[in-house]
């Protein structure tokens, strides 16, 4: 029997949220996921389900960018969660990603060639030019396209579909064993897409590389799948091959979806009068039993008991989670994990961790032997709640009024009044963890990134605020992690006592610091490590810093400006674009690239005069700048997620940082403005 | 508050004619759009599909005049009510934004500030036309009267976009896009990041909000299904040329333009698995588009004709128009071997 690729046994992801003064509350993301996909032929799995299903948890717990709360993923016979570095890096060679956002990956001041530049120097593909230009071009034919065509463009002179396919081509060229896609057609046209469908046939049937295509779209996964699982809410509703599922739904949630994906036909329209679920009530899932249960038309009391396994169906492979087939046979569970010697059990640890993984590897191999009946014990009990329900309000300490969840019959809550006696100088907040005491900054560094990788307590931090007081958040990097890759890990998110988020780093953050206010007083929590949907950590401080009622004085510095560069003219911190050098800067060369020296741990406060017409009043803003690091990562940017025209950056290194104006990476217009540089501090 | 309108299909809201849009780069202007006409009748819902770079979203832009340099409007007129939209000055045209045209943007979700409760953004919108609102009580009526419209709960008015789901920050969206009653909305691509169901419930609230206020919808979107589903009339863009424009059941039933045609056989299925039909895209220069007409590198029943004429939009039966010399009369042979070569595949 060929030895499977890639095993996922009884793989279960929970996220934890607020919990600090409040009830502690937990998300399943994944539910005793169980996949597995086989050596060879390779083929395409798809994992389907709508957001919040956990297929993207799925795609990162592969991809190793965060961990699983039990469960065990072995690739090629290897625990993934046991590799050591040199493991890791053969592993990160094994499976490749191909993400959805087919600007987002590429840098749109660099050429093509760039990207596949990177990857030589990255994996270290060859020394030889002439033999690395047939790599690039052998990998670029693969996916249909030819080097002079797309190696000297910018990314934004080509398709979205070329893009996507030269993302497949830069994965083709590591000769992974693995790709893992997800979403890789959702941003592109409808008349495009089979030009990527078709490379991943390509590559499955010409190369022998599989797929884990992550989806909603179910259409491209009927023309190109093999395999489907269908996830509902972390568990899998309906798995079997592709053309069985959607021909032929069998689990009521499956059904619903089938019918819903729109039919091509004008003279077939939707019935509008069918009463179609509310948004909260497809988030409610039941607290025990199936999960589809608040929402299923054919529910049974027996639902609500226990989780139906997967019942099997008319045909092979094709099995169903619903207690409407239940007279069937359930499904036997894939008993023989197929692995090489787990290493863990060999190599001694003195590490506690270790051992709670190798207990829990123990535990499971157990399970496993004893079969299908033992259920492993998931206490404590898990809640997922519907969205009402998130915002928990707990009593705070201090009399300040608490804004009730249902604020539609109250006033809406008074603007916080600036406190009186504020003084404009720059004090540190306290941070707080397990009773230690820190003076504005949290430090994770590369050895304590392990403790933070496990969702526990460990990593919550705590902040008093003060209603009205604003605090300045700064971000600096450092260390291993997703750098180089392109993508921007997430790091932190602040609760306010009543557990909303107030703030948070996350993906759709591009710049390294931010600022917010306190809506009351009390203890804010600062969790660390993974946001709400687990993405992974890195070695970083957070400071926080801002103007306090009851100051400790400090000596301020006198305000530096910075030298803006430009075609060897310096400017004292400012770079103005007036209506007559709009035009100049319109298109992508040279001619709109500033650069700034920076100096690691200086923090640079920006702001942007707007001038001329544009998007105001309509609520939307248009982008114009963006910061890169000597290393080429984004810093900062003004662009549509930042709604305010100012912002500080710290700098994570010493060296030239580049100031592109004129357009963001969707090519986006720009205004006439300046943009000022002053420090903040020495 | 929300009187009810009754659409008068009869009479137009927009008209858009021979409108060009151009981007100035130091190698050439870029033809985003070019020389396009089209109406919008009171309480229709228009569908403006093609690929990307099309000039879609262009057009909707340069409808409300919000092109950013280096992108400008050459020539044209924008009419809505009679208005000409091309000659308001910059005060006249921020007031006309929202209270005569507005837009529910590409990716709207991620256009709202995260840092922002929901009402205070409406609240936004509502004051930069119509300034400070002295009775907050009427106020937060509006805000749920808007709520109720798109089928949001009054809850959500305190809290903050990411404690939303994605098809209600999208709903939030279209009550902002519809908060203060304008005449034609243009949703561009509104629901294309939204999973299937909730996508069905987002459309579907846009098309009830549409027939509630009595607003008419132009719909930005390359998902053909969807647009089957929701819209009136389709028009076609294809480098910057409108190519055909018709209502819905025809451009499924019988496409006309050889481009339409390609853009039907690649919708996907769910009910065959089919042979995959892979295009390319644009591939001209966009700053030197080919002589004739502008589709014809990619047509497959393109002649010398095809290269020498640039093709006139005909109108081949009532409000059904392609612009492709097939429907010349004096083609009227090509014409039948074409469509014969098309049975036969």
């Amino acid at each position: 029997m060929p030895s499977p690729l890639l095993q996922i046994r009884d793989a279960t992801k929970i996220y934890y949220s607020g919990g600090f003064l409040g009830e502690k509350k937990s998300v399943v993301a994944l539910d005793n996921f169980n996949m597995t996909i086989g050596g060879s032929p390779a083929t395409i799995t798809t994992i389907a389900g709508e957001s919040g299903s956990g297929k993207t948890t799925l795609a990162n717990l592969v991809l190793g960018f965060i961990k699983l709360t039990s469960g065990r993923i072995i690739f090629d016979g290897e625990d993934i969660t046991d590799m050591d570095s040199d493991q890791l890096k053969t592993y990160r060679r094994n499976v490749q990603a191909v993400f959805q956002d087919p600007f987002g990956v590429y840098n749109p001041f660099y050429r093509i060639d760039h990207v596949f530049d990177l990857v030589n120097r990255h994996f270290s593909l060859s020394d030889n030019q002439s033999e690395y230009r047939d790599m690039v071009e052998a990998g670029l034919n693969v996916v249909g396209l030819y080097g002079e065509d797309v190696l000297r463009k910018y990314p934004h002179q080509l398709s979205g579909g070329q893009r996507q396919r030269i993302m497949m081509a830069r994965a083709y060229m590591i000769k992974p064993k693995l790709i893992v896609a997800d979403e890789p057609v959702s941003m592109v046209d409808a008349s495009l897409r089979a030009s990527i469908l078709d490379a991943m046939l390509r590559l499955r049937d010409e190369h022998g590389i599989s797929f884990l295509y992550i989806t909603h779209d179910l259409s491209t996964a009927y023309q190109i799948g093999d395999e489907i699982y269908m996830l509902y809410q972390g568990t899998t509703a309906e798995r079997g091959t592709a053309m069985d599922v959607i021909d032929a739904p069998q689990h009521p949630y499956v059904q619903l979806l089938i019918d819903s994906v729109p039919v091509p036909d004008p003279t077939d329209k939707w019935d509008v009068n069918i009463s179609l679920p509310s948004e909260e009530e497809m988030r409610t899932a039941a607290a025990q039993g199936c999960r589809y249960y608040p929402r299923c038309p054919h529910r049974m009391d027996k639902c609500l008991e226990e989780q139906p396994p997967l019942f099997m169906m008319d045909k092979p492979k094709h099995e169903a989670a619903c207690y409407l087939y239940e007279e069937r046979d359930i499904a036997p569970q894939e008993l023989s994990l197929v692995e090489n010697r787990p290493k863990s059990i060999t190599a001694a640890s003195s590490s506690s961790r270790n051992r709670e993984r190798i207990a829990a590897a123990v535990l499971i191999i157990l399970a496993f032997a004893l079969g299908s009946l033992l259920a492993l014990n998931r206490e404590p009990e898990i809640v997922t709640e519907t969205i009402v329900e998130t915002v928990v309000v707990t009593a705070v300490d201090t009399p300040v009024p608490v804004e009730p969840t249902a604020a539609p019959t109250t006033e809406p809550e008074p603007e916080p009044e600036a406190p009186a006696g504020s003084v404009a100088i720059v004090p540190v907040f306290v941070v707080e963890r397990e009773g230690a005491t820190d003076q504005g900054a949290i430090i994770i560094n590369e050895d304590s990134i392990g403790e933070i990788e496990s969702a526990d307590d460990r990593h919550r931090y705590t902040l008093q605020g003060v209603a009205g007081v604003t605090v300045d958040v700064k971000l600096i990097t450092g260390g291993r992690g997703l750098s180089g890759t392109g993508f921007f890990a997430p790091l932190a998110t602040i609760y306010a006592p009543d557990g909303s988020i107030v703030f948070a780093f996350d993906r759709s953050r591009r710049s390294n610091s931010g600022e917010f206010t306190f809506g009351m007083t009390g203890t804010y929590e600062v969790l660390l490590g993974a946001d709400e949907r687990g993405r992974g950590v890195d070695a970083y401080t957070i400071t926080f810093s801002g103007d306090m009622p009851t100051p400790t004085p400090m000596p301020t510095l006198p305000p530096l400006a910075f030298v803006v560069e430009r075609d060897g003219a310096t400017d004292k911190g400012a770079i103005t674009i007036g209506e007559d050098s709009v035009e100049e800067i319109m298109d992508v060369n040279d001619r709109h690239r500033y650069s700034l020296e920076g100096e690691a741990g200086m923090t640079v406060d920006i702001k942007l005069i707007t001038g001329g017409r544009g998007l105001s009043g309509t609520g939307f803003f248009a982008p114009l700048a963006t910061i890169y690091a000597p290393d080429g990562s984004i810093v900062f940017a003004f662009d549509r997620s930042r709604r305010s025209n100012s912002g500080t950056l710290t700098f994570g290194a010493t060296g030239a940082y580049e100031v592109l104006l004129g357009a963001d990476d969707r090519g986006r217009g720009v205004d006439a403005y300046t943009i000022t540089f002053t420090a903040a501090e020495g | 508050m929300s009187e009810k309108r009754n659409g008068d299909p009869s009479r137009t809201v927009l008209k858009v004619e021979k409108l060009r849009i151009h981007y100035a780069t130091p190698q050439g202007d870029v033809i985003a759009v070019s020389d396009i006409s089209f109406k919008l009748y009171e309480g229709e819902t228009l569908g403006l599909v093609g690929e990307s770079g099309c000039g879609k979203s262009t057009t909707a832009y340069g409808i409300l005049q919000l092109v950013q340099p280096p992108g400008y409007i050459v020539n044209g007129s924008i009419e809505v009510d009679g208005t000409e939209v091309l000659h308001l000055e910059e005060e006249e045209l921020r007031k006309f934004r929202w209270t005569g045209l507005s837009l529910i943007p590409q990716g709207a979700m991620n256009s709202l500030n995260p840092t922002m409760r929901v009402k205070d953004q409406i609240i936004d919108v509502i004051e930069s036309h119509e300034g400070k609102q002295k009775d907050r009580e009427a106020l937060r009526e509006r805000i749920f009267e808007l709520f109720q419209n798109v089928g949001l709960p009054n809850r959500i008015y305190n809290m903050y976009p990411h404690e939303l789901s994605g098809g209600m920050k999208q709903r939030v969206c279209i009550a902002m896009g519809v908060a203060l009653h304008p005449s034609v909305v243009i949703a561009d691509e509104a629901t294309s990041a939204l999973d299937v169901v909730v996508q069905r419930i987002v459309a579907q609230t846009l098309i009830k909000v549409k027939d509630e206020i009595g607003v008419s919808l132009i719909v930005i979107g390359h998902d053909m299904g969807l647009l089957a589903q929701i819209v009136d009339r389709i028009a076609v863009m294809y480098a910057g040329k409108m190519v055909e424009i018709a209502p819905v059941e025809n451009v499924y039933a019988k496409p006309l333009h050889p481009y339409t045609q390609l853009l039907i056989d690649s919708i996907p299925s769910i009910k065959e698995r089919k042979p995959l039909k892979i295009t390319e895209g644009i591939t001209h220069d966009p700053r030197n588009p080919p002589s004739g007409c502008i589709f014809r590198l990619r047509c497959p029943f393109a002649w010398g004709h095809c290269a020498e004429v640039e093709p006139t939009q005909i109108m081949v039966e009532d409000m059904h128009e392609v612009a492709c010399h097939l429907y010349d009369e004096q083609f009227t042979e090509r014409r039948a071997n074409a469509l014969a070569t098309i049975a036969n595949s």
